[in-house]
């Protein structure tokens, strides 16, 4: 089995009696785009700083190619780290920040000037290379930022939050843009985010963290449907939680009598759902069709239309059933603009059992 | 309206007032220094540079100069050093006893020059020191280095910690970092600090009267001359002492000015 | 005092890290030790070795190490040293009320009534007087003074002279102020332009007119630095040399002239010694009992 390239074995990170990463361990390949994300407060920037060096894990220990790390300074480790605030020197110009990196590593000064060109180049910054980092705007500090870290041609880059303070539609661009970086430079991307968009949208693989644990890990697909406890299944956002009792049906499959009456869904494949005993279900809300009326066959719910949200071109319809239970339905905009629903219409949310999860008890 | 602006005029009247008592002795000193009358009294009796030719002629004074010269040169390097690093410290580290630190790093200012200068001298009569200039630098660099702390400390107040941090993320250990990094952010403050400190230590006459001997310092100088009888030298030496101490503070403020100037712009 | 061991901030360091720990620690004691070096070998020796010496006693002309109370038994029963310390005190007093007082409206006018650009530029012509020589700006004042000088040159004419301010304690109260007003404006303009400007005009507008709002609103909001400036005031005039010596005459003495009196003259250093704790002593006295009304009473309300 080939050696991991970043491994983090029983990592932990405690300031007095708080502990702000209490127990992870996780491994990391080459080349890998990963996301640490989880609410504010869970960790995970701690853990991207345990990477860096800024901060030295309590116990447990971080090995790099199967070397131990701890005690490695931050100046010593090859890991460039692109801050949330930028952190760009400010009495520098954005050539000098950008050539920082390459002449602490005693660069011949042509070279370093060359590098620098290149990388300012490769963002679009070489157009002001000259300025000073205080007459630069939210967009073009964050390039500068990158090219810094990126000019030392590391094995991997560490970002912390580094869409949260641009604007939203520069913030799109960005994305696809550090996609296509790493892509290009085939390294490894280690990425904290508190928005499950970000991370979804990038990564290859998420960890999603909380309270200083890890909650799970695993491609975007994977965590959107199989969502590993119910932390994990609200924080992701966009499913539809049912807890209710449960019945074990013939073929094997489950209903479930809940909020929202009695649905179905298969049995997990670990099993463990027995006859009487309270399960949570959950059901992409984007797997959740709505229509005038019923057909007899899947999950059917009748309901009201309580409100009904736009965002981008995403609709999402939050409905009521009779006894009181809610669910959510998420349609796309074309879908929906042949048949305009009115708060208090009545619908029938359907969808196939199939569709369905049971969380791990 | 008419009472609101007969109040005020009242009230700049009275600041102006204030002001006059606190600039006649500094206006006076300076214009009486070029006139021509022994006695500075009015009426004004002509334009002269008698006394500075005087003073330029005077020996004691001339090595006074020179000794402030060399006292303010040397103190204001080793106090903006101490004054520096006593502001790092308190920047970046957190540690017991603390406030010890930093409290045995700012008080001297609030003890009696006099009793200063007598601890001083006992002192430096013990270890050798007292009656040279080193001794009037010691006691100088005391008093001056609070003030070059707290400037340098109001700058690195504007330092984002992630900084130092990012500059150690991309390789530079924590020398690199003080040198490409803190010390190049905090270049205005220790300038400033360097003039001010220059300041201090160029007017400071009491530790100088006490720990000199026969090493005077300029406004040591100008204390022995009081004693003696009314002499115009004196506006002479207090024009050309206020016009260096001018100078320097002017300087630290321009410095300082410029970096408040450029962190409003930031921050805007 | 035992040496503080300085430690990163961003936390403890592991226990298998020496080089780098290593490295962290010479960095923290290069840059930590020099002033704290220098201000106990030049700041905090000096004084103790002051507080030393007042046991210490003169035999023949000669510093003795002693343990002796003679020196503190003859200051604290002389009635030269309790008539200077009451004078001293006094006077500084005094100084502090009258600089206090006159200041305010200055201040108030500074802080309110002119606009920033002015304010900031009367602030920097506050510290000027800092970086002019003391002494001269005392010549200044006596010539003024003198028989001959401005003031009664002015005066006399007048039918309202000559005024006799020179060698009195007047004249001493007058070089005091010299020293402590600007600097007493000056921390009073900081304390008032920072009394949050909504305050005094919800003041105002509650009907409170602009000497009431003064009173109840402005000078309760500005105390601690109005407190700090009289303080620092007292402090300066209580250790001045210069005005009661060139303004005062010296007659009365005031302390820091029995000081210097008797380490340049009479040579009893162990006396003089005494007279310094003494004024140390009272100052700390002094800052504590200003610092407990500046703060105390505010925590009362509260």
């Amino acid at each position: 089995m080939a050696t991991p390239m970043i491994e983090l074995d029983r990592v932990a990170k405690h300031y007095g009696n708080h502990a702000a990463v209490a127990e992870v361990s996780f491994t990391i390949d080459k080349g890998e785009f990963i996301a640490l994300m989880g609410p504010s407060g869970c960790g995970k920037t701690t853990t991207l700083r345990m990477i860096a060096g800024l901060d030295q894990p309590t116990s447990g220990e971080i090995r790099l190619w199967g070397r131990r790390l701890n005690e490695d300074a931050p100046w010593e480790r090859d890991a460039p780290l692109v801050w949330q605030s930028y952190a760009l020197f400010p009495f520098l110009s954005v050539r000098k920040n950008v050539e920082f990196g390459l002449k602490q590593r005693r660069l011949p000064a042509p070279e370093r000037r060359k590098k620098a060109e290149e990388w300012m180049e490769r963002l679009g910054i070489a157009g002001f290379a000259e300025r000073g980092v205080d007459q630069l705007s939210g967009g073009q500090r964050q390039r500068v930022a990158l090219a810094r870290a990126l000019a030392l041609e590391p094995e991997m880059l560490l970002l912390d939050e580094p869409l949260s303070a641009l604007d939203p539609h520069l913030r799109v661009r960005m994305q696809s843009e550090l996609v296509r970086l790493h892509r290009e430079l085939g390294i490894t991307f280690i990425c904290v985010t508190h928005s499950h968009s970000e991370a979804f949208a990038m990564a290859d693989r998420v960890v999603i963290m909380n309270e200083g644990r890890i909650q799970q890990i695993g491609a975007p697909r994977e965590i959107h449907r199989r969502a590993a406890n119910r932390f994990v299944a609200e924080f992701v956002g966009g499913n539809n939680i049912f807890t209710g009792t449960a019945r074990v049906e013939d073929d094997g499959s489950i209903a479930l009598a809940g909020p929202v009456g009695t649905v179905h869904a298969p049995s997990p494949l670990e099993g463990g759902i027995v006859t009487g005993a309270a399960a949570t279900l959950v059901v992409p809300a984007d797997r959740i069709e709505l229509a005038a009326a019923g057909t007899g066959c899947g999950n059917e719910v009748a309901a009201r239309v309580v409100t009904v949200e736009f965002v981008g071109s995403t609709v999402t319809v939050f409905l009521e059933t009779e006894g009181g239970g809610e669910l959510h339905a998420q349609r796309s905009l074309h879908e929906m603009e042949n048949t305009p629903l009115a708060v208090g219409q009545p619908v029938v949310a359907r969808w196939s059992p199939q569709q369905g999860f049971f969380l791990p008890a | 309206m008419s009472m609101a602006a007969l109040r005020r005029l009242l009230l700049v009247a009275y600041t102006v007032l204030v002001f006059a008592f606190i600039f006649a002795p500094i206006v006076s000193t300076i214009v009486f220094s070029f006139n021509a009358d022994r006695f500075p009294s009015l009426p004004w009796g002509g334009f002269s540079l008698q006394w500075y030719e005087a003073i330029f002629a005077d020996a004691t004074i001339q090595r006074g100069l020179i000794n402030s010269l060399i006292v303010a040169g040397v103190t204001c390097v080793i106090a903006t050093f101490l004054g520096f690093s006593a502001a790092y410290i308190d920047y970046r580290y957190r540690f017991l006893g603390k406030s010890v630190y930093l409290a045995l790093a700012a008080l001297p200012p609030t003890v009696p020059v006099v009793i200063l200068g007598v601890a001083l001298l006992t002192f430096e009569g013990r270890v050798g020191l007292s009656g040279t200039l080193q001794g009037i630098i010691v006691g100088h660099v005391v008093l001056s280095t609070p003030f070059a702390m707290a400037l340098v400390r109001m700058r690195l107040a504007d330092l984002d910690p992630d900084i130092e941090r990012a500059a150690w993320n991309l390789g530079a250990s924590p020398w690199a970092t003080m040198f490409g990094v803190i010390v190049p952010f905090c270049t205005p403050a220790i300038l400033a600090a360097i003039f001010l400190t220059a300041a201090v230590s160029f007017d400071e006459f009491m530790i100088a009267w006490f720990v000199s001997g026969v090493n005077e310092t300029l406004p040591v100088r100008v204390l022995a001359m009081l004693q003696g009888q009314v002499s115009p030298r004196i506006n002479a030496i207090g024009a050309i002492v206020f016009g260096v101490s001018i100078t320097l503070v002017v300087l630290a403020q321009l410095l300082l000015g410029r970096m408040s100037g450029r962190a409003a712009r930031k921050k805007g | 005092m035992s040496e503080p061991l300085p430690a990163p901030a961003t936390g403890p360091t592991p226990l298998k890290a020496t080089s780098r720990r290593a490295t962290g620690a010479r960095f923290a004691v290069f840059w930590g030790a020099p002033p704290v070096l220098w201000q106990a070998a030049f700041f905090l020796v000096p004084l103790g070795f002051l507080v030393a010496m007042t046991f210490w006693s003169v035999k023949s002309f000669r510093l003795t190490p002693d343990a002796t109370l003679a020196n503190w038994t003859f200051i604290l029963n002389a009635g030269f040293f309790r008539n200077a310390y009451v004078y001293t005190f006094w006077l500084s007093a005094l100084t502090a009320l009258i600089a206090s007082v006159a200041a305010f409206p200055a201040a108030y006018t500074l802080a309110y009534k002119v606009s920033p650009a002015t304010r900031r530029f009367m602030i920097f012509m506050l510290v000027v007087p800092f970086f002019t020589s003391y002494p001269v700006r005392i010549y200044s004042t006596q010539i003024f003074f003198s028989p001959q000088g401005i003031i009664n040159t002015v005066l006399v004419p007048l039918g309202l002279g000559p005024l006799q301010v020179l060698n009195t304690p007047t004249g001493t109260v007058v070089g005091y102020l010299v020293l402590t007003l600007p600097l007493v404006v000056l921390l009073q303009t900081f304390a008032l332009a920072n009394v949050p400007r909504i305050l005094i005009e919800a003041a105002h507008n509650l009907g409170c007119g602009r000497l009431r709002t003064i009173g109840t609103v402005i000078i309760p909001s500005a105390r601690i630095g109005l407190i700090v400036a009289g303080t620092f005031a007292f402090v300066l005039a209580f250790g001045d040399y210069v005005a009661p010596t060139y303004l005062g005459g010296s007659r009365p003495p005031t302390l820091s002239i029995l000081i210097a009196d008797q380490v340049k003259s009479g040579n009893n250093w162990p006396r003089a010694s005494v007279v310094a704790v003494m004024m140390i002593m009272t100052l700390m006295v002094v800052m504590l009992v200003m610092i407990g009304l500046a703060y105390g009473r505010r925590k009362e309300r509260a």
